[in-house]
Parts: structure tokens; sequence; C-alpha cells
């Protein structure tokens, strides 16, 4: 009877464990969402692309449609 | 790619990635539009999609993946983020639908 009950105890810990863990990964994180909507000018930049030349956003005003495609790392599935 | 060509559409791939680093990932799969390297995070705070992480008490910070198509006027017709930015097809749609002047 004493056994059981410690045991649940151990359990009902080890849940706790698992939570708050959970919770503190959670906050490692901050996940940003984009405040640009559709109908929105898309802010203009300029960076180097992988030639080292600078490419400008602008630069495809009047020329053609853009699909900005942000990517999270090179050489990994993301 | 050939429909969104066909749209008068061009893909800029953007991350965080130094360019040396872009140029080995494009040959590495492929891929013929440009690679751009943001490397100080710049257009990643601009557009609001800088992911921060604490890793070992340091912060890193890199992409969210997200997809924007931008028309020839420079507006945005289109935002997709996380998972749904991995499918090129809606991207692609909405290329399709756009004027072609």
């Amino acid at each position: 009877m004493h056994c059981r009950h410690l045991k649940r105890m151990i359990l009902a810990a080890g849940f706790l464990a698992i939570l708050a863990a959970g919770h503190v990964s959670a906050q490692n994180v901050h996940v940003a969402h984009t405040t640009l909507k559709t109908g929105d000018m898309a802010p203009d930049f300029t960076l180097l692309d992988n030639h080292w030349n600078p490419v400008r956003l602008s630069d495809y005003r009047g020329k053609k449609n853009v699909v900005l495609a942000f990517y999270v790392l090179a050489f990994t599935e993301g | 790619m050939a429909k969104l060509e066909a749209s008068d559409a061009i893909v800029l791939g953007i991350s965080i990635d130094s360019p040396a680093a872009n140029n080995a990932f494009a040959q590495k799969i492929g891929v013929t539009f440009p690679l751009l390297s943001d490397m100080n995070r710049k257009v990643l705070k601009q557009y609001g999609i800088l992911k921060l992480e604490n890793i070992q008490k340091e912060e890193y910070g890199w992409a969210q993946r997200t997809t924007f198509v931008v028309d020839k006027q420079g507006v945005i017709r289109q935002v997709e983020e996380e998972a749904s930015a991995i499918n090129p097809n809606n991207a692609v749609a909405v290329c399709t639908k756009l004027p072609k002047k």
C-alpha cells in the first residue's frame, strides 16, 4: 500500500518534470511572424547573391514578379 | 519553375548563409535562380521573420520559413508561413493569375 503510493508520487513528479521541460524549451524559441500582409509594399533591400553580386529587389520593378523564398539554412531539409 | 517563368516571375531564395555556402548549395541542388545572403539578418528583421533561439545560453537567429509573392509594382500579393511555404504550388498559382504588365 505504502509502496504503491510512493510509485504514484514518482510518476506524478516525472510528469511534472516533462511538462516543465516542455515549457522551458518552448520559451527558448522566439518565432517571429511577419506583420507584412497582402497589399503592402514589399520593403526594398540589396543583398549579395551566390556569386557575390548585389541584387536589389526594386530592380525587378516593372519587369518581373518575384517570389521571395526565405529558407532556414542551406544543406538542411529546412 | 517552368510555370513560374511562363508567368513572368523569378524566384529569389534568401537565407543567413554566406554567398560561398549558398553557391555550393545551389550547385548541389541544381537551382539556377539566385540565392541571396542575409548574413546581417537585415532583411529578416525588415520582413519580421527573424526566428531567435537560445542554444547553450547564446542567442542565434535565422529565417522563419516564409514565402512572399511580390508583383511588378512591388506589392505583396501573397504571404505563406512555415509548413505551407514548403509547397510552391500556391505561389505558382498566384503568379499565374497576376497581370502580365
